[in-house]
């Protein structure tokens, strides 16, 4: 049977252990000290989203949770917030303030835009945010040559936000098919909390 | 302990409550408080905003109006860039102004563990103090902020909590309970605390203790972050939660077709947490309404004050 001897360890780090342990080798039975009652029920907690039947005992000062594998791990052990933990990726927020990039010839460049978007995906999850502000917020609305690729955005789980002011001024509100609305606030923290911010 | 008191203190420290407070006329009473942390979060700034957050909240859970606050400051200034204490500090500024307080003073001492926090002068018209006693057979209880944050904590603490997440609970733990305030002086209210070390039903525990009534809960109505049903589950919970578990145990009633990750979430140590409220019965949907339609799309009735002189709270 494995040993794990979480002691002097406060809470997280007993679960911690016992994650690392049953992340290296394929454990069936497996006996945790710990020396708390929280840290016990949080093992106890852990071993049994992870499909084990786990038993709670006193000795002494120590509280141990022997655990013995019933199954597979129940689906939701895996949370979606986990993967993302890795931590190797970036965030980017790419910021457009404009319907079309750069100057010269407007109808190219509202071209180049909607080439920009579509192409954007090659960031991977680096993409983070997507901001559309000023002139920008016209490509969210009905009609936009943009939408299909943004929508597919949104679907794969990317925020984009969309200057509420802009959109009032503009009287283009009720035209907004895609992106949350947003204010000067969330932009302002979005900035803050990106690795990288790209104004286009 | 006999605690030295004038016939002018309104609510002092033998009611235990969320801030003193001091008659000055038959018009107003000043409401006082102070509280201080070590770092909940590793980003400076943030931690600022929350402490301050956290700190203003207990007048707005009295029903009062934050006027004047004063920083307090411990910091390790031999052997940590001083930036770090004026991003701090930058975080309290910015809460403050959003809450229109004006910053008087403050004490800062050498410490080798950062701590910050307000002390915290408001004003409140004596007749309107909202406490945490008074519960009226018939109120419905409201909730201002989703509860979890304890819990999803600990989950960054272990590297298990997205970007997406903790950036979610940061900005929770930094907003301002002002607007749940303000609105409460339009409804009938008759008891009010914020959520915050005790968590939840510790907290709605201190509320029906003495008050000759009884309290249910519906389990499922009350607003929890959803990825702390998960964290729970996988046992990032709290050695705290545990505590204010075992503290309240003859108080509190469980039915068993209640998760026990979200029983878990309940008691639950909650940093800056929302306020809960005791409102007359037939304001409740309009009072709930309201606070949604104010920038707390969580708030939600989650439970009814019984007539029952068993000071108990049943959770199904």
């Amino acid at each position: 049977m494995k040993e794990i001897d979480a002691r002097g360890l406060a809470c997280p780090a007993p679960v911690l252990q016992t994650k690392a342990a049953l992340q290296e080798e394929n454990i069936d039975h497996l006996r945790v000290v710990v020396d708390n009652a929280a840290s016990q029920q949080n093992v106890q907690r852990f071993l049994e989203s992870q499909g084990f039947e786990a038993t709670l005992k006193q000795a002494g000062a120590d509280y141990l949770v022997v655990g013995a594998r019933t199954g597979q791990p129940l689906p939701q052990d895996e949370p979606k917030t986990a993967a993302v933990a890795e931590g190797d990726t970036k965030k980017i927020m790419v910021m457009c303030a404009s319907d079309r990039m750069g100057f010269g010839d407007d109808v190219l460049g509202r071209k180049l835009m909607i080439n920009f978007l579509k192409t954007l995906k090659e960031m991977g999850p680096d993409l983070w945010r997507l901001v559309f502000v000023n002139n920008g917020v016209k490509l969210t609305i009905e009609g936009s040559a943009a939408l299909p690729d943004l929508k597919a955005y949104e679907n794969d789980g990317l925020k984009i936000l969309v200057c509420g002011t802009c959109l009032d001024h503009f009287g283009l509100l009720e035209q907004k098919r895609v992106g949350e609305t947003t204010n000067m606030l969330d932009i302002v923290t979005a900035m803050q909390l990106a690795d990288r911010v790209i104004n286009i | 302990m006999d605690f030295p008191t004038d016939a002018n203190v309104l609510v002092g420290l033998e009611r235990a409550d969320d801030a003193g407070v001091y008659r000055i006329t038959d018009d107003v009473a000043l409401i006082q408080t102070v509280d201080f942390f070590t770092p909940v979060v590793d980003d400076p700034y943030w931690f600022g905003q929350i402490a301050a957050a956290n700190a203003l909240s207990d007048v707005y859970a009295m029903g009062g109006v934050p006027r004047t606050a004063m920083n307090l400051v411990a910091f390790p200034s031999k052997t940590m860039d001083m930036s770090i204490l004026r991003q701090i500090i930058q975080g309290g500024i910015d809460k403050m102004k959003e809450a229109e307080v004006a910053l008087v003073g403050g004490h800062s001492i050498e410490d080798k563990e950062i701590k910050y926090g307000l002390s915290v002068t408001g004003i409140i018209h004596p007749d309107r103090v909202l406490t945490k006693k008074n519960l009226r057979p018939g109120d419905r209880l409201v909730l201002t902020k989703p509860l979890g944050t304890g819990i999803v904590n600990t989950a960054i603490k272990a590297g298990m909590a997205s970007d997406q997440l903790s950036e979610m609970v940061t900005r929770l733990m930094a907003a301002l309970n002002r607007d749940a305030a303000r609105i409460m002086t339009g409804y009938d209210i008759s008891a009010c605390t914020d959520v915050t070390g005790f968590g939840f039903l510790g907290h709605l525990a201190e509320m029906v203790s003495g008050s000759g009534k009884g309290v249910r809960i519906e389990a499922q109505r009350a607003p929890v972050i959803s990825e702390a049903l998960e964290l729970a589950n996988m046992g990032l919970i709290p050695a705290g939660a545990y505590k204010n578990r075992d503290f309240r145990n003859d108080m509190i009633i469980v039915a068993e077709t209640v998760p026990r990750g979200l029983v878990d979430i309940f008691f639950d140590p909650q940093t800056s947490g929302g306020l809960l409220i005791a409102v007359a019965r037939h304001q409740a949907d309009d009072f709930a309404a309201a606070l949604v339609e104010a920038g707390m799309p969580r708030a939600a009735i989650v439970g009814d004050v019984i007539d029952t002189a068993d000071e108990k709270i049943w959770v199904a």
